[in-house]
């Protein structure tokens, strides 16, 4: 018992390790080393351009190659990361962004009702994602009914279970 | 505050089945094979209640839509240890999943027999699975399941008023039972508000609601058929 867990303690750490650099080193868990900072500060893009229901539905949507196709349909830049999104764009595959803030399907979120109605701004809820230089990788915070609760009774909102739940 | 209800016009239903096809589909209720229905663990959250009547060949049918009555005094909320039953501020007798223990006290205090527990991991066949309502969780095994009044379509309905800068109108907000009757024999709408429909038809002299001595005060009303 003891020389076998000795063992897959010897196999796992290095393998662990080998992961963690290269997950460093490229997308992290996403698949493309997607650079926010470089396209809202050095390029002046909004959040809309790209996440284009944020506003309108209750999904903000991820971007995928129809749009990185607009300004990414050839190399500009030297970058590993382009060049894979190339391979992308080139074979027409859609990009698996894996979604990293995730409500799950009994309670109803809804950007258009925080953002637009509630004029709350994307930084309140994700950080300052346009200066990251690297792919979201985990939420800026937690998301959990106590964080919904909390900021709902600041405000005034309902916390009627069946505000959110279905 | 709204007070939502229903009414159905029994002159009007002809027991077609619409309204059941159209909950189970809207609410992914899960369909259970032969052997667990044999048992009676099917679930319907709106089931039509036929009863016959007469000697062959003078047989009458009669049919009774029958979604959760969303009563006023609701017996099943009393006894939920653990408030994942409990009626809101708008009248609507809530089951909220992920609160609920599954020990089926509310199933056996409702005495309309409308609270399901679900037996089994919910099934579909494949080609459904994709067409799963988004608006509408799948419940996990082990719960109570029950008629929502389609809350999912109030949430909705809601966010959509707000953006359009008004209040809540007749007709924002329909559950997808009375939306799909062909006969248009079901009407809902705020019950407390007199322009609404459902609060003018409740006073009809047709009107009565089922086992109205138990006190619960159901917000669905029927009107009976005219012979
Ligand atoms: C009130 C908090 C809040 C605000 C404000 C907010 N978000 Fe979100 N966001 C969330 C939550 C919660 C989720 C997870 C939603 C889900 O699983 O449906 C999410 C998910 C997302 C996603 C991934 C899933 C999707 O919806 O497509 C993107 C992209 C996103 N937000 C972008 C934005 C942008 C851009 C803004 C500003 C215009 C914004 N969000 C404002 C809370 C917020
Ligand atoms: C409106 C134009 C525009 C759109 C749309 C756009 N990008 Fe870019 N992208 C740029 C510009 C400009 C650069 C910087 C290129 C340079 O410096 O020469 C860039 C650079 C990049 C790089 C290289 C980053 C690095 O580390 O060097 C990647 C990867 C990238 N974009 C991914 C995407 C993806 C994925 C999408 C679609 C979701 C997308 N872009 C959509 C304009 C755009
Ligand atoms: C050029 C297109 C583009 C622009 C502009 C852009 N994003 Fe993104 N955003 C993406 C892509 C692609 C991803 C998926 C990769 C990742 O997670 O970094 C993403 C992911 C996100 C996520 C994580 C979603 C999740 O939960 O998985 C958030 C939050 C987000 N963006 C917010 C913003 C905000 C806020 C802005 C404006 C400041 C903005 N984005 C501007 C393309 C863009
Ligand atoms: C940063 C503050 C904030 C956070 C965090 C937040 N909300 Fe909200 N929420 C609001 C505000 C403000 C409104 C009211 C918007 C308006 O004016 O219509 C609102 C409204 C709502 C409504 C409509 C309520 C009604 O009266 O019908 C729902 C549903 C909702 N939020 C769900 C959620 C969920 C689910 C979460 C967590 C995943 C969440 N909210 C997190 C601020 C927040
Ligand atoms: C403002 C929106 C909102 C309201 C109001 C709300 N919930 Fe939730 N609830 C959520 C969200 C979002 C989650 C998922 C959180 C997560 O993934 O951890 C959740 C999860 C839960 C869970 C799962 C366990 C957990 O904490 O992860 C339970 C149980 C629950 N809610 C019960 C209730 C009850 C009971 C009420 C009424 C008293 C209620 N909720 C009101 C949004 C809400």
């Amino acid at each position: 018992m003891k020389i076998k867990q000795v063992i897959l303690i010897g196999l796992l750490l290095p393998a662990s390790l080998v992961f963690a650099y290269l997950n460093g080193r490229d997308g992290g868990s996403q698949p493309i080393a997607y650079n926010h900072n470089m396209h809202v500060q050095e390029n002046d893009m909004e959040c809309l351009d790209c996440h284009v229901y944020a506003e309108d539905g209750a999904r903000a949507s991820i971007p995928n190659v129809e749009l990185c196709r607009d300004c990414h349909e050839e190399a500009s830049t030297e970058s590993e990361a382009e060049a894979a999104l190339l391979s992308y764009v080139n074979d027409n595959r859609r990009i698996p962004w894996r979604q990293i803030n995730v409500v799950p399907d009994y309670a109803y979120f809804s950007h258009r009702r925080h953002v637009k109605l509630g004029e709350l701004d994307c930084v309140a809820c994700h950080g300052e994602v346009g200066e990251m230089v690297k792919p979201v990788s985990e939420p800026f915070q937690e998301v959990t009914m106590d964080w919904c609760m909390d900021c709902h009774e600041a405000r005034n909102v309902s916390n009627d279970c069946y505000a959110c739940h279905r | 505050m709204p007070k939502w209800g229903m009414v159905i016009d029994l002159n009007k239903c002809t027991g077609c089945g619409e309204c059941v096809t159209a909950c189970k589909v809207e609410l992914n209720v899960p369909v259970v094979g032969p052997e667990e229905s044999a048992k009676g663990r099917t679930i319907l959250c709106m089931d039509i209640l036929s009863t016959y009547e007469g000697e062959f060949p003078e047989v009458k049918m009669r049919h009774m839509p029958r979604p959760c009555f969303h009563c006023e005094h609701p017996p099943c909320t009393k006894v939920c240890p653990v408030r994942a039953t409990y009626k809101n501020d708008e009248g609507i007798v809530a089951q909220i999943y992920p609160q609920c223990i599954g020990c089926r006290y509310c199933q056996v205090a409702c005495p309309y027999t409308v609270k399901h527990f679900n037996w089994t991991k919910p099934e579909w066949p494949e080609e459904r699975c994709e067409a799963l309502n988004p608006d509408v969780s799948v419940r996990p095994e082990g719960v109570v399941e029950k008629c929502t009044f389609c809350v999912h379509r109030l949430q909705k309905a809601k966010e959509q008023a707000a953006v359009d800068g008004r209040d809540l109108r007749e007709g924002d907000y329909v559950p997808a039972c009375v939306e799909s009757c062909p006969t248009k024999a079901m009407y809902f709408g705020d019950l407390d508000n007199p322009k609404h429909k459902v609060s003018q038809l409740k006073k009809s002299h047709r009107a009565f609601r089922l086992m109205e001595d138990l006190g619960t005060e159901p917000k669905v009303y029927y009107l009976s058929e005219v012979e």
